[in-house]
């Protein structure tokens, strides 16, 4: 009976039925006498694979009863949103955007604990000289823990805390496109499980940029790594512009572009660069992917390709990608200051230009990765430039932050720890920043810790400490209940401090020479990497007790009520939870976001119907 | 209340005590542990100016952030702060200053670099080659191939770098200088060792397992030293005979 219902039992099946076609047709093949290899193997039973793990879960039900001719039942349809309170509805193609907001969320923060474990064993490698797991293991599995937390940064505050809030926060019933949405996130599972299992694949030990040849020499690990990523870019692609058009076309009446959050600000651009950069990096990857399976050879030398295009291609994704993962984080961020000073958002109208000027920017500055790659010799100046003047949007991030808090009313509530452990990290980022945009100091610093130890602060600077700010934040609204304050700041001095013993001794080994992606190093850099480690474990357990606040709270937590922390933005005016449909009735607007201090600290904003 | 500006004044003072004692803190210090070239010595100051820079940015936000938390807890205040939206001085100078700063950085960070390319002549030619996972160097006016690079103290020398099979990446700390190896795609540079002796160079791009243990030593040495040592190293084509070792 199950499994003539669309859900995840008929999605395995689909998936298992999509693997068996495409080995069973290619051994077939084999038989016949064709010389098939194990690249191809992998590659059609993936692409089958994913396309009957589609149809099983139901992602394309609608489409298909459509073009059949049938009714589309809107029974059925509002069946897809279930009743509020359901968990099943988390496991499987539900529509809702407060749904896959969760289902976002939960999945990044599951992919964040597998790549904190292989950040483990790395530490444990590294934690005395000398080998303990081995050389090809070390880069196997420093690979697998870089692709996995890009795919984090990626994907957590925009799918999760993105696709929770910016339809409320607009006021908007859903999404533009909520089949899409769902789509979207539906496509995640199955690359995410490629690159988990990628070990029993072989591996793949070129790191997560994947340079060729390496990556053309490298075992079945490395081609897995290669599909799982373009089909994380296909998944982008689609939720920046379902994202875009929520925003542009689904505001209530009043909610003028200057009257949106900051948060749905740094959203829309970070979509916009998704939209824009994500496809150079699936082009280069699918050509990667040709050149192992196909037989070409866009970056084979020694047929005639070249290998410094592909670090073009790769960094002109890469680069904005970082702000992919860096503006959401920032808007989480400037998004929970005003609520615990009790100001305004100071300078938001600069702060809504820096996005946009970081998000421009951000395309012209990928080459910085490369000022020892032996490409143009002239491009190093514009690129320093570039990479130099994109500092002065990202101060101003700063600048609103600061300005906000300046004379305020602290409130220190967890996630107002965060951001001062925000500002903190991400100035230290930012100020390393420097050293490695410009060229002299660069030369000697380029493939040494200090590179790992800059962007650690400002990846887990800007987007983990913001998702965290943020999860606390909208955790009221999001599960109805409260958190623990007391296990909040637990995690929060535990985990920045750990952070901090972490990575500012790396600056320190990469200046002393220490290079980045070795399983083993000089005894003189012993006392430090131990220390280095015995800090990494304390991350790791810090975040548990995170995950015990969030599931524990979630259960026995103490009832929020619609606005606890007294803020003016349109999520705060519905019930926590929302409703199925957010409003009864569509707000109307008539204020910015953030008056407080106004007529007795009123929300001035729209007055949801209650 | 306490009035604004001497809030304003109590922290600008902290951070100008801290700057200045900061900076002179950092000034003059070296960061490059070993320097061995004239290309390390202007990556050295470069570094140096960086940081006494990086000093009062990172003091500005720092007391900004310690003053507010101690002084503008809410301590059971439930009202709102004052209504401001923004300060137009306070933003123009801000934006001012970060222009500034970034555009002066930008010109001594192109006169850096432009210093350290410098004239593309060289007294002394050294063809690197790559594979996993192991360097070569072959010295083409005396025909030599060697596992270790010998080069003259106080000259110009140029590097043409070489891969055979993936990307590598010449590096000698102590020189400062660092240089992918590109299959298919020569790549060269530029230096001028100051200081004799023995130095170890690694490869710093990932380059397959074996990269951790790609390394390679590096003699500084002079003239007639280094054209002794040539002069005793066996020529790999010829016979040989060439000299008796």
């Amino acid at each position: 009976m199950r499994v003539m219902k669309p859900g995840l039992l008929r999605a395995v099946i689909g998936a298992a039925i999509g693997i068996g076609v495409g080995v069973g047709s290619l051994t077939l093949a084999t038989g016949a006498g064709l010389i098939i290899e194990g690249g191809q193997f992998l590659g059609l039973a993936y692409l089958l694979a994913l396309i009957g793990f589609l149809f099983g879960i139901g992602a394309f039900r609608f489409w298909v009863t459509w073009a059949a001719g049938r009714e589309v039942d809107a029974a059925e349809e509002h069946a897809a949103h279930g009743t509020a309170g359901d968990w099943r509805r988390y496991f499987r193609f539900t529509t809702d955007h407060k749904v896959i907001g969760v289902q976002y969320l939960v999945t990044a923060f599951l992919l964040f604990m597998t790549a904190g474990t292989f950040a483990m064993l790395m530490r444990y490698e590294l934690a005395q000289p000398g080998l303990a797991l081995g050389k090809e293991a070390y880069n196997e599995i420093m690979s697998t823990h870089g692709a996995m937390m890009i795919t984090v940064a990626l994907i957590s505050i925009i799918g999760g805390l993105g696709n929770f809030l910016v339809p409320i926060m607009i006021g908007a019933r859903d999404m533009a496109f909520p089949k899409t949405n769902a789509l979207s996130y539906w496509l995640l599972p199955l690359p995410i499980l490629l690159v988990a299992i990628n070990p029993l694949l072989g591996g793949f030990d070129s790191g997560w940029t994947a340079y060729p040849p390496l990556s053309q020499q490298a075992n079945l690990g490395q081609q897995a790594y290669l599909m799982a990523f373009v089909t994380v870019g296909i998944s982008s692609i689609l939720s920046a512009i379902n994202f875009l058009v929520t925003v542009f076309r689904m505001r209530a009446p009043g909610m003028s572009l200057m009257r949106m959050p900051i948060f749905v600000w740094a959203l829309t651009v970070t979509a916009t660069l998704m939209l824009v950069a994500t496809s150079v990096v699936a082009g280069a990857f699918t050509m990667l992917t040709f050149d192992r399976v196909l037989g070409t050879s866009f970056f084979r030398p020694s047929r005639g390709g070249d290998v410094i295009l592909f670090e073009h291609l790769f960094w002109f994704y890469s680069h904005p990608a970082v702000y992919i993962m860096g503006l959401p984080g920032l808007g989480a961020i400037l998004e929970v200051v005003p609520a615990f000073a009790r100001k305004p958002l100071f300078a938001y109208p600069l702060a809504v230009l820096s996005f946009i000027s970081i998000g421009v920017l951000s395309f012209m500055v990928w080459a910085h990765h490369m000022f020892v790659s032996g490409m143009a010799e002239f491009f190093h100046i514009p690129i320093m430039l570039t990479t130099e003047l994109i500092s002065v949007p990202t101060g101003i991030v700063f600048l609103a932050a600061l300005g906000t808090i300046w004379m305020g009313r602290l409130h220190f509530k967890t996630p107002m720890l965060w951001v001062f452990g925000f500002i903190w990290a991400f100035l230290i980022g930012g100020i390393t920043g420097v050293y490695l945009a410009d060229v002299p100091t660069d030369i000697t610093l380029s493939d040494t810790y200090f590179v790992v130890a800059h962007f650690h602060y400002t990846i887990v600077g800007g987007t983990i400490f913001g998702l965290f700010a943020g999860t606390y934040y909208w955790y009221p609204k999001i599960t109805g209940r409260m958190y623990s304050e007391r296990l909040g700041k637990l995690h929060f001095w535990w985990f920045t401090l750990a952070f901090n013993a972490t990575f500012l001794p790396m600056f320190w080994l990469g200046i002393e020479g220490m290079r980045r992606r070795v399983a083993d190093y000089p005894s003189q850099f012993g006392g430090l990497n131990l220390f280095i480690s015995v800090a990494a474990f304390n991350i790791f357990l810090s975040v548990a007790v995170f995950a015990f606040n969030m599931v524990w709270s979630w259960r026995r937590g103490e009832r929020a009520v619609a606005n606890p922390w007294r803020a003016h933005t349109l999520e705060w005016q519905v019930s926590s939870p929302p409703p199925i449909q957010n409003f009864d009735q569509i707000p109307t607007v008539s204020a910015g976001p953030y008056e407080f201090g106004g007529s007795a600290g009123a929300p001035a904003e729209g007055r949801a119907a209650p | 209340m306490t009035n604004p500006q001497r809030h304003l004044w109590i922290a600008a003072a902290a951070w100008a005590v801290l700057s200045i004692v900061g900076s002179l803190l950092v000034a003059g210090i070296q960061i490059i542990p070993v320097i061995a070239s004239r290309e390390a010595e202007i990556e050295n100051s470069a570094f140096v100016l960086l940081t006494v820079l990086s000093v009062p940015v990172l003091m500005f936000v720092v007391v900004g952030l310690a003053y507010s938390a101690i002084r503008f807890r809410a301590n059971g205040d439930e009202t709102d702060g004052p209504p401001v939206h923004g300060n137009r001085a306070f933003q123009s100078i801000w934006l001012g200053i970060s222009f500034a700063l970034v555009i002066g950085l930008f010109g001594y960070g192109a006169v850096g670099l432009v210093d350290i390319r410098g004239a593309q002549s060289a007294d002394f030619e050294v063809q690197v080659r790559s594979e996993q996972w192991a360097w070569h160097f072959e010295y083409p006016t005396a025909g030599v191939v060697s596992k270790e690079l010998h080069i003259p103290v106080g000259e110009r020398v140029h590097l043409v770098i070489n891969s055979d099979d993936v990307i590598h990446s010449f590096w000698v700390p102590a020189f400062g200088v660092k240089q992918d190896a590109v299959p298919g795609r020569p790549t060269q540079i530029y230096l001028t060792a100051t200081v004799a002796g023995t130095y170890p160079g690694l490869c710093a791009e990932l380059c397959g397992f074996g990269h951790t243990d790609m390394h390679m030593t590096v003699v500084v040495s002079d003239r007639a030293a280094l054209e002794t040592w040539l002069s005793e190293q066996p020529t790999p084509s010829a016979n040989p005979s060439g000299s008796p070792s």
